[in-house]
């Protein structure tokens, strides 16, 4: 059966008795357990105290301050090191970008700073960078994938950069130059600089579309293309290639590309045995593919043949529309 | 409880010797780890009339205890006696609230309260509240009546009550070694506690625990305590007997009854003496031992009369089926067993601790304080199952502030 011997009445209980009693009620044994006791808590209200104090030390001397400890300021960093990366750039690249001054020590690096130095390459999408004591600086990044190439004019030179699927231009480090050679050259395209860096090329992703769709479905054709370029797309929503044959193949950027590439290995094979020459094959009127033969131009087919560099003097204009 | 492990302090603080017991309890197990034992001395009939002698007992006790263990004690459960100690039997009654009558918790907790809801005289404090089965329509429930249907619901519960000076004065001893008192426990149920089974409560048996200046009684009826009380009469009263009797000093009564006293006369012949030290010393010298016997068995018969006369009515051979045991420093007085039958009309036997308690513990004069464990322990499980306000960290925080 329960018991319930414990419970409280209305009538007083001898719980409410006061248990405290007089130092001079206790005896030696009891005063020796009452301060060992109040020692205890002592000790533990100190120990809060110093770990309290401990931690706020370390949070000063971490912070940027003259107050630093001495050993943190002595110890010299060490090249940085990428610790994590989804493409192709390396800790060459990392300590070029960075370029940290001899001597400095992890305390006294600015990681905003830095940071915004390794997204000042449009190659970078993001990054983080992590102190790990006593003198290693980590890098953590996630890069741009170059679609396709640009050729600008700077001045009197010419510099070949790259264009990611978003748009961005930027020059491109540690890339295989026999992938960047396979990359057709974007054409079409005014670039403007804005902030000190180029401005992204508008509709890109309507030309990464068609190279990833192409690639995907007939890579054949796309290894035989030159340009791509981007001059009717604002106007009529229409991407113009260039082969290295010199052809035209006009897509329309209202649809999907499977069907016109469908449409256009078809056209290609049969030209093929025709033996036909360059053609201009108009893939965005729906059902009507018009295809006609191009007037050779001694000057279009001589650029062809050499590649897209004779034209790098029209840059940063347009590219040729005759080609 | 807490699962942590507690070191438990089970002190007996009584006339003639202090007792402590350190037991390590797990949350789940308890073992004894530790005893400590003092000759008492400003004690007297189970109170506390020299607070310096008995704090100095007391925590010798202590000290002795926590050397034995090698550990320190946390809190301490503090048997309680004396003849201050009172009880009472109140019984309250409520009609089922719910329309089906089905008797909810709410019912249940109004009858507790209402049952123990009765005033004390002033300067007195409730020691104990021992409910009796519910009784439901007059059906005695032996558990839980939640959920029972019934138009009616009793409940009674006996109140041990005691003076509250006294009890401080108990309370403070234990305070001024720096210890928390847990728990207050009835000597008389703690003793009973250990020396009884739950089948011999069950059919109802009368536990007696003859100390040195007190006897404690618990009854028991339908498994659960039904009737406890305290006399201010114990072993001391049959050497002051022997004392006056044969002219000898307390000292020298004591020790003729722990050797000669017994509480039926078994001597029959008048001439056979025996010697009061037996080593030829001077001074030493000869008693008839009927005599001893004589003295010793009319104070013994009128002890457990008076004990009869106290619980009353309680007490029926017929509601007392498992008979009366005997337990206490005293109860080792030879014949003491058939005595009891005799005046009680029941079978006795001396109460012995279960065979799990180790040799060294069986002795009677450690009942009270191993029964203080073992009850206090399951009262405090018992308290742990039900909610309580306030988080275990508050809960340790405070008591690491109450200690100091």
């Amino acid at each position: 059966m329960e018991q319930d011997t414990f419970n409280v009445s209305a009538a007083r209980s001898w719980r409410e008795i006061p248990q405290p009693v007089k130092p001079r009620a206790m005896s030696r044994g009891g005063r020796w357990r009452r301060g060992l006791a109040a020692g205890r808590i002592v000790a533990l209200v100190s120990l809060l105290v110093a770990l309290g104090w401990g931690g706020w030390m370390v949070a000063a001397a971490l912070r940027d301050s003259p107050s630093m400890p001495a050993a943190a300021k002595t110890v010299p960093v060490r090249a940085p090191k990428l610790k994590r990366t989804d493409g192709v750039l390396d800790d060459a690249w990392l300590a070029r970008t960075l370029a940290l001054p001899r001597g400095v020590s992890l305390m006294e690096l600015d990681l905003g700073q830095l940071r915004d130095r390794l997204l000042a390459d449009g190659q970078v999408v993001t990054a983080t960078l992590e102190r790990q004591f006593p003198a290693t600086l980590l890098a953590s990044i996630t890069e741009r994938t170059p679609v396709a190439r640009l050729r600008v004019a700077q001045g009197a030179q010419e510099r070949d950069l790259l264009v990611a699927r978003d748009g961005v231009v930027f020059t491109g480090s540690g890339f295989d130059p026999a992938m960047i050679d396979l990359l057709p050259w974007l054409a079409g395209v005014t670039i403007t600089p804005e902030a000190g860096r180029l401005r992204p090329v508008a509709h890109m992703e309507a030309v990464a579309q068609l190279l990833a769709d192409t690639q995907l479905a007939a890579e054949h054709l796309y290894r035989s293309w030159l340009a791509v370029s981007l001059a009717r797309f604002e106007t009529d929503r229409e991407l113009e290639v260039t082969t290295k044959d010199g052809s035209v193949i006009v897509f329309s950027a209202k649809g999907g590309f499977f069907v016109q590439l469908a449409k256009l290995d078809y056209i290609v094979e049969k030209l093929a045995v025709m033996r036909a020459g360059p053609m201009r094959i108009d893939l965005s009127l729906g059902r009507e593919v018009p295809v006609r033969p191009l007037a050779e131009k001694p000057e279009a087919r001589a650029a062809a043949a050499a590649g897209f560099n004779a034209f790098s003097s029209r840059f940063p204009s347009q590219l040729n529309r005759e080609l | 409880m807490s699962s942590r492990t507690t070191f438990i302090g089970a002190v007996e603080i009584g006339t003639s010797k202090i007792t402590v017991l350190i037991g390590e309890y797990t949350g789940r197990e308890l073992a004894i780890i530790g005893r400590g034992e003092c000759a008492s001395r400003g004690v007297i009939k189970g109170t506390v009339v020299d607070y310096k002698a008995a704090s100095d007992c007391t925590h010798s006790a202590l000290q002795q205890a926590e050397r034995d263990a090698g550990e320190r004690i946390d809190l301490v459960f503090l048997a309680q006696t004396g003849g201050h100690l009172e009880g009472f039997y109140n019984e309250a009654s409520v009609n089922v609230k719910a329309s089906d009558n089905m008797i909810e918790p709410g019912d249940v907790r109004t009858v507790c309260d209402l049952a123990k809801a009765k005033e004390l005289p002033a300067g007195r404090m409730v020691v104990h509240h021992i409910r009796r089965p519910f009784r439901v329509d007059g059906r005695m429930i032996p558990g839980s009546p939640e959920n029972l249907v019934g138009q009616r619901l009793d409940v009674g519960y006996w109140t041990v009550h005691g003076q509250e000076q006294r009890l401080a004065d108990n309370i403070h001893v234990i305070r001024g070694f720096n210890l928390e008192v847990r728990e207050l426990v009835l000597a008389s149920l703690a003793a009973g506690h250990m020396v009884t089974s739950a089948e011999e409560r069950q059919h109802g048996v009368l536990a007696i625990d003859i100390g040195a200046g007190t006897t404690d009684f618990v009854l028991y009826r339908d498994g659960a305590p039904h009737t406890t009380g305290v006399l201010p009469v114990g072993g001391t009263h049959l050497t002051n007997d022997l004392g006056i009797g044969l002219r000898l000093t307390e000292g020298q009564a004591e020790k003729l009854k722990l050797r000669f006293g017994r509480a039926n006369v078994h001597t029959k012949d008048k001439a056979h003496k025996v010697w009061l030290d037996g080593n030829f010393a001077i001074g030493d010298r000869q008693f008839p031992q009927q005599a001893i016997e004589q003295i010793t068995a009319a104070r013994a018969w009128e002890l457990l009369e008076v004990v009869k006369k106290k619980v009353g009515n309680a007490f029926s051979p017929e509601s007392c089926s498992a008979g009366v045991v005997l337990t206490g420093g005293s109860a080792k007085l030879a014949g003491i067993a058939e005595t009891a039958s005799k005046v009680f009309g029941v079978a006795a036997h001396l109460g012995e601790a279960p065979t799990w308690i180790s040799e060294n513990l069986r002795d009677p004069g450690y009942h009270t304080a191993l029964g203080l464990l073992y009850y206090g322990v399951s009262a405090q499980a018992e308290k742990a199952a039900t909610p309580r306000k306030g988080g275990r960290f508050l809960t340790g925080v405070k008591r690491l502030f109450a200690n100091a």
